[in-house]
């Protein structure tokens, strides 16, 4: 993979704003680059944040299931600077786009068979014979016209060239990402604020989206959490593992006082994704022993932040959070020490997973990489701690994305 | 919304799972491997964390139709219903050869001859094969659609609720419409009112927008920025207990002046009462189409409708699937969500998005939000 055409040394690097036209050329380098890597010549790509990534186009998203029924699709050519791009028109979606007319068409409909024989013909008149395809998804009634569509043999997964082109952001994406956790955490202040026993879990909801669009944000991108935790991990919910379960879903329960909340939230600004969590403590000041387990939370993550930089792997950052925490591992079983994060809220890696250690070990960070660190702590009697951190990968260490106080806990 | 979490109601449950298990009978399928949240909640029952936009495919719900065992992708049980006991739940897994492994030990999955995925990636469908090895895998969104399209009366209960969420969340919007305000703090509003009705999962976001005078379909203004004059359009979308509610008003901002905004909710209500009236038992969806056309009205940029339920159900009726909404009969059952719009240069845009039932003796419009064509006294809108 070829590196960044521009790197993220410092703070200073990351435009306020991002130029989008810039965006969308270094992006459009970026995946020809990794097609070129994987000798693919053709990509399609459903999945909605990989043709945000390829197109540079953002929408407000729809729920899952109706999704994939009304969804923009990209075609990537190698030999072509500019993507094509076919996207239904939902109601007043922004038209604003860097791609030139003559590659911006109608919606495609891949769920029935008429609108996979328009898309036959569409492919068969734009990738060239002997091409080799990539997809990321494949509908019933595209797999019942595959001979068709790849009329040279079966796809290869797109998956692994655009996770390829994601790992390393731009400096523009890396605009996007921080302005999407601006915008986060500026509404979750007044959240915050209203935090009170005998305040809903779904006031809390509703306070932040609603923040969260006036100021900007382009679709909320995930049910928010505002988990009350078990006083002790047995008195939890039942999980395969024995261990927390996390997320549990928001209700209408009342907050009482003394609550510990495990939060997350996200949304997206211009396609990419903010993440956001902290541990919160409902009309109380933390006790002795709930501040003990902030610091021992925060000297994880300052082990962890210590070893990060370009050329260290997703092993040598789990080797430090467990060392930090007393040789065991400070997250859950059925998630990560931390993730990257872009036009999806979760991007490879995921550190610390089932994909195993030797995974991890062959993981190495490029410069330019976004990661969310999130270790967790628990002891019974306390709620635990439980906070998210982004930061942006460089040569020299990393920068920070992230920028909210951990009151009631700390500064 | 309740103060827990609790799987869909046993009626429900029950009703769907015997639709779908008779259409993996018709459709002669062995095995269903579900990813897609809705069908993974027809099937199951439980709530799922919302995620905005489309995920790729992976075994979220594996389905015997022998045993009827559901066996489910979550970590914990709150929400699960009682009949899918403990040992046939499976936590959140990133390496998909962990997956795998939970489907080869899933009874009936080793003699399996058909297995049915509502969608595939590349890479699972190598893999699949190694957890099914005597299985053909073929496509089991059909079997799925075909039991979605039509709805359970106790499915139609549940979307009448989510409808209910809807409309107050619109109403609420309109109510600050006003000169000045912006797109982004009306939908700010709307989510927030949404929110503030117990749905933290929006269906749709497109929230509102000023119609253009200059275009028939683009925004009007970059800023968003909202004058006297304008023709706003409102969509209300959410996803409560799992059912698509959708109903969208348009409303004019400041005094009404002159004659040609009368005319254009004139025009739209000509058109709907066609729209409606093609919502007829017996009668292809391709009428729908034709609504427009005997209503001398352009048809609009998006679909004109679609089946409303756990997310999108058939049909979806555009002009891109001409032939298939033409072969697509209504049925008694059938729900949709159905988009009436118009324009006019120098005026701007009539949005109207309604929610109908298809019923035996006909048409039911579901939703009944206001609108200013029955304000201004000119007709029922």
């Amino acid at each position: 993979m070829t590196t960044s055409l521009t790197a993220v040394t410092s703070a200073r690097d990351i435009p306020d704003l991002p130029d989008r036209a810039r965006m969308y050329r270094e992006s459009g380098t970026r995946l020809r680059a990794a097609m070129a890597d994987n000798g693919v010549d053709a990509l399609i790509l459903l999945g909605n944040g990989n043709v945000v990534y390829a197109t540079g186009a953002s929408w407000p998203l729809l729920d899952a299931g109706l999704s994939h029924v009304e969804r923009p699709v990209a075609l990537v050519l190698a030999d072509d600077e500019h993507p094509h791009l076919f996207m239904p028109f939902r109601e007043g979606a922004a038209a604003e786009s860097e791609i030139p007319s003559d590659h911006l068409h109608g919606p495609l409909f891949l769920e029935f068979d008429e609108g996979v024989d328009h898309f036959a013909r569409v492919l068969s008149k734009l990738i060239p014979a002997g091409a080799t395809v990539a997809v990321d998804e494949l509908t019933g009634a595209m797999r019942r016209a595959a001979d068709r569509l790849f009329p040279g043999g079966p796809p290869s997964d797109a998956a692994p060239v655009v996770g390829a082109a994601k790992l390393v952001k731009t400096p523009d994406q890396i605009a996007c990402i921080r302005k999407a956790c601006r915008i986060t955490e500026e509404a979750v202040v007044d959240v915050q604020k209203a935090l009170a026993p005998g305040v809903r879990q779904i006031d809390l909801s509703a306070q932040f989206v609603r923040r969260a669009f006036e100021l900007g944000a382009t679709a909320n991108m995930l049910e928010a959490i505002w988990q009350v935790m078990p006083v002790t991990k047995a008195a939890g919910t039942w999980t395969t593992h024995g261990d927390l379960a996390l997320p549990l879903l928001t209700t209408e329960r009342e907050l009482a006082a003394g609550d510990v909340l495990w939060t997350d939230v996200s949304i997206t600004y211009t396609g990419f994704c903010s993440d956001f969590g902290r541990t919160w403590l409902v009309g109380d000041t933390p006790s002795a022993r709930q501040q003990d387990q902030f610091h021992q939370w925060r000297d994880i993550l300052d082990a962890v932040l210590k070893v990060t930089k370009a050329g260290v792997t997703s092993g040598d950052l789990a080797r430090a959070a467990i060392a930090a925490n007393r040789g065991q591992k400070p997250w859950l079983p059925h998630f990560y020490l931390g993730h990257s994060i872009g036009t999806n809220a979760a991007e490879m890696p995921m550190i610390g997973t089932d994909l195993g250690e030797e995974f991890d070990d062959n993981f190495v960070f490029p410069a330019g990489m976004v990661l969310v660190l999130e270790p967790v702590v628990f002891h019974d009697g306390t709620g635990g701690y439980r906070s998210e951190e982004i930061v942006v990968i460089t040569e020299n260490g990393y920068v920070s994305l992230t920028d909210y106080p951990y009151t009631p806990y700390g500064d | 919304m309740a103060i827990e979490i609790l799987p869909d109601e046993r009626a429900l449950r029950i009703g769907r799972r015997e639709r779908a298990l008779a259409q993996m009978e018709a459709h002669d399928l062995d095995v269903l491997v579900l990813g897609r949240q809705a069908n993974v909640r027809y099937f199951s029952g439980a709530p799922q964390l919302w995620v905005a936009g489309t995920r790729p495919f992976g075994p979220i719900c594996t389905v015997v139709r022998s045993t009827g065992e559901i066996h489910l992708n979550s970590t914990w049980d709150e929400g699960i219903p009682d009949d899918i006991p403990h040992h046939h739940l499976y936590g959140l897994a990133w390496n998909p050869m962990t997956l795998i492994e939970v489907l080869k030990g899933i009874e009936g999955a080793a003699s399996a001859r058909r297995v049915g995925t509502d969608a595939l990636t590349p890479s699972f469908a190598r893999l699949l094969p190694m957890a099914f090895p005597k299985a053909e895998l073929v496509d089991g969104e059909l079997a799925m659609r075909a039991a979605r399209r039509i709805k359970t009366p106790d499915e139609v209960a549940v979307l009448r609720g989510a409808l209910r969420v809807a409309e107050d969340a619109l109403a609420i919007a309109v109510g600050e419409l006003r000169n000045g305000i912006t797109e982004q703090t009306l939908a700010g509003v709307l989510f927030e009112a949404e929110a503030a009705g117990g749905v933290s999962t929006p269906a749709t976001q497109d929230a509102a927008w000023v119609t253009s005078r200059e275009h028939p379909w683009r925004r009007a203004r970059r800023d968003g920025r909202v004058e006297n004059g304008d023709l706003v359009a409102f969509s209300a979308g959410v996803l409560a207990d799992g059912y698509v509610g959708e109903v969208g008003r348009t409303w004019p901002v400041g005094d009404v002046e002159g004659s040609a905004i009368p005319a254009l909710y004139g025009r739209w209500k000509t058109l709907w009462d066609r729209l409606a009236a093609a919502c007829q038992p017996g009668q292809p969806a391709s009428d729908l189409l034709a609504a427009y056309v005997a209503a001398n009205e352009p048809l609009p940029p998006m679909p004109v409708a679609h089946g409303l339920g756990l997310g999108f159900d058939p049909p979806v009726v555009t002009p891109e699937l001409r032939a298939t909404a033409a072969q697509e009969i209504l049925e008694p059952g059938m729900v949709l969500s159905v988009t009436g719009y118009v324009w006019q240069e120098g005026v701007g845009a009539v949005f109207g998005r309604e929610a109908v039932l298809v019923a035996p003796d006909g048409p039911e419009v579901l939703t009944h939000s206001p609108s200013w064509i029955s304000r201004a006294g000119v007709g029922i809108g």
